[in-house]
């Protein structure tokens, strides 16, 4: 799951981005509102954590822009403010989520799971694809009762392919997803990672799942 | 508690029958007196014309009155009435056939004088007497010339006579008028009580709309004002403009306070959330001591900014408490000044220097504590919002017998308009948190010290971008 991460304390935006990364999401960090629309108008992200008072276009400007733009990527804001009509203002703005701060660390994951399971339709934080069980809260993979160890990358990939069955994602696509905007990953990376997952799938016995459509990308049907 | 349309009304109505009442007692007095002057008028006619027909001749009294026929009131008649006469108040002469067995009471009347009083007549009616005390008219017959003129007429002795009536027609008359005016004060009355009671509630009906107006606002609806329909009253009006201005220092406040809380509650919210997040985050990569190291690092940075923080709240506190005093000291201010921008910005100006202009000897007499930190508060806003490598200027000087400090820097984007909230609690230029360590309290703690030791807080914006921040009214040493 790709996250934008829009906050201008830099400390909460390190602490923050290291714990949802250790959590598989790729996050990009945004500090103001025009470093954030720049983010947005060139990547695809599952959400965006939004602060609402941010330098240069302040929160609510940015997902107003965003909704006029056509936008629907989940909006989580992630605010100081607790009057309940700030809230209110926010969620009528078209944010799908609003979260206090001090918030809980664990229900920000939580809440980050439930709008990407709103996304895939899915209610059930666990995925079924032939057998294999892909529970996204504990992040564990298993095949007849039998947990297949993942890395977190291998994770990502098969969990992100699982909420969009049948849909072909090419190379740069699935780069985009699994990576955040700084890091540098060529296809080999994506092609090794997909070749492992098949790997550890097939040593569990599972169905290999991952297909490839040569020319266009991978995809689980 | 008591209805002031109530009170008027009974105050006005309990006038009006004490007038009223006054009123009809004394017409009713007057023109009973008046009635009873005409029917003793009548009686004291009446009374003559008996007086008039009784003379003394040489047969001694005659009572041409009491002659058969004549004045049939006093035989037998449906209104009878009474007479009797004495002579010198002790023998009985004569008396009406009317009054029977029965006798009229003699009153002490002196000669030449009458008087009136009531008296319940022979037949039970009650009546009213008139006793004149006179001398018998002398009739003598004959030529004056003669010898004998008059000399065979008796010693005239004085008589009492009591004439006697019913009173009851007075009475009726009387009765009549006093139910007449009884009736009208009432008439008048009732219907001035409905009138008072609906102009009174006509003339308060300002009151009651404005009390209504008053009754329906809270802390949910400061925003509203109080309005009057048509024309305002010259006793509402004041009224209503101090209303509607304490509505809008109410509400100013009111929102202030919101607006501090919220503040207060968003400078707080954000670094618990980062110390939180480092809390929970940490936790998770105990392998990796150096994002740990850092992880301590931001938590000791925030846990900083949020003493700062409340350092600083509870310094404005005590301040508003009137628990801070001024304790002036000497200062030498440049060496002063000197001291506050090494301690303040420590090497952290990113080039930026501080140039100072004012006297070498220049002595100041202040609170050595409070000036320190309005210095450093100045030195650390001008650094932080300066261009990179910029000047600090500080100048003193001594202007109408007391040191005007002034410190000044160029801004990077303050307005003119901003001017006016930058003294306002946790006022930023930038909402967001920049990462300064800033949290918008400096200015506010700046004016609130200058408060304490008696010295004006001026800021200003010049046309070059200029920022200034003076400070007069500095007590310059006596020693």
């Amino acid at each position: 799951m790709k996250l934008l991460l829009v906050e201008d304390s830099e400390r909460l935006q390190r602490s923050l981005s290291t714990g949802l990364q250790k959590h598989g999401f790729t996050v990009d960090q945004a500090f103001d509102g025009e470093e954030a629309l720049s983010f947005i108008a060139i990547n695809q992200y599952d959400a965006i954590i939004l602060d609402l008072m941010l330098p240069k276009i302040d929160g609510l400007a940015v997902l107003t822009r965003l909704r006029s733009d056509g936008n629907d990527c989940h909006v989580l804001i992630l605010s100081a403010n607790d009057q309940t009509e700030d809230r209110v203002h926010g969620l009528d703005l078209g944010a799908d989520d609003y979260l206090v701060k001090p918030f809980s660390f664990d229900e920000l994951v939580s809440r980050l799971r439930a709008l990407n399971r709103r996304r895939s339709g899915e209610k059930n934080p666990l995925v079924e694809v032939d057998g294999v069980g892909i529970d996204t809260v504990t992040r564990q993979v298993s095949f007849a009762h039998t947990v297949i160890a993942l890395t977190p990358h291998e994770y990502r990939l098969l969990e992100f392919l699982a909420h969009r069955r049948g849909r072909v994602y090419s190379h740069d696509q699935l780069i985009d997803q699994l990576y955040d905007a700084g890091s540098y990953v060529t296809r080999n990376a994506v092609e090794a990672h997909i070749s492992s997952l098949r790997k550890r799938l097939k040593q569990a016995g599972a169905p290999k799942l991952v297909e490839t459509r040569r020319g266009f990308g991978y995809l689980i049907e | 508690m008591y209805s002031i349309r109530n009170k008027l009304n009974f105050t006005i109505i309990a006038s009006m029958v004490l007038v009223m009442s006054v009123a009809a007692v004394f017409l009713y007095v007057r023109v009973a007196g008046h009635v009873e002057e005409i029917f003793d008028s009548a009686l004291f006619d009446k009374a003559h014309s008996l007086i008039s027909l009784t003379e003394l001749d040489e047969e001694g009294l005659e009572f041409d009155f009491a002659e058969e026929g004549v004045m049939l009131e006093f035989h037998e008649h449906a209104a009878l009435q009474y007479y009797q006469l004495w002579e010198e108040g002790v023998e009985l002469l004569i008396k009406s056939p009317s009054l029977g067995d029965t006798d009229l009471p003699m009153l002490d009347t002196r000669l030449g004088q009458h008087q009136f009083a009531d008296l319940a007549l022979p037949d039970g009616r009650s009546g009213r007497l008139i006793e004149i005390n006179f001398m018998p008219r002398v009739e003598i017959e004959g030529d004056e010339e003669d010898e004998d003129y008059g000399q065979e007429i008796p010693q005239a002795l004085p008589v009492t006579m009591v004439f006697a009536r019913e009173r009851e027609s007075l009475d009726a008359t009387l009765f009549a008028i006093g139910v007449t005016v009884s009736g009208v004060v009432l008439a008048v009355l009732l219907l001035s009580g409905l009138l008072i009671w609906r102009l009174v509630g006509s003339g308060l009906s300002p009151l009651s709309d404005l009390a209504r107006q008053v009754g329906d606002i809270d802390e949910s609806n400061l925003d509203a004002r109080l309005t009057h329909k048509g024309e305002q009253s010259i006793e509402i009006a004041p009224i209503e403009d101090q209303l509607n201005h304490l509505l809008e220092r109410l509400q100013s406040a009111f929102e202030r306070e919101k607006r501090f809380s919220s503040n207060v509650a968003h400078e707080l919210r954000t670094p618990l959330a980062e110390l939180k997040t480092l809390a929970e985050v940490g936790a998770m990569v105990p392998e990796d001591p150096e994002q740990l190291a850092e992880f301590f690092k931001d938590a000791g940075d925030i846990s900083g900014q949020m003493e700062k923080i409340v350092a600083t709240l509870l310094e404005l506190a005590r301040s508003e408490a009137g628990l801070l005093r001024s304790d002036p000291e000497d200062i030498d201010l440049s060496r002063y000044c000197d001291e506050i921008w090494q301690h303040s910005i420590n090497g952290q100006g990113s080039g930026k220097s501080l140039v100072k202009n004012m006297p070498d000897d220049l002595v100041i007499s202040t609170d050595r504590e409070k000036l320190g930190m309005i210095l450093s508060n100045l030195f650390i806003n001008a650094v932080s919002y300066s261009p990179d490598n910029a000047e600090i200027h500080i100048c003193a000087g001594i202007r109408n017998d007391n040191v005007v400090l002034e410190v000044k820097n160029a801004s990077i984007d303050l307005k003119p308009e901003d001017i006016v909230h930058m003294k306002d609690r946790f006022w930023r230029k930038q909402k967001a948190h920049a990462g300064n360590g800033h949290s918008g309290l400096g200015l506010t703690l700046v004016d609130a010290l200058a408060k304490i030791m008696h010295l004006d807080v001026n800021l200003k914006l010049d046309n070059q971008q200029t920022f200034m921040v003076t400070i007069s009214g500095i007590q310059p040493s006596l020693h």
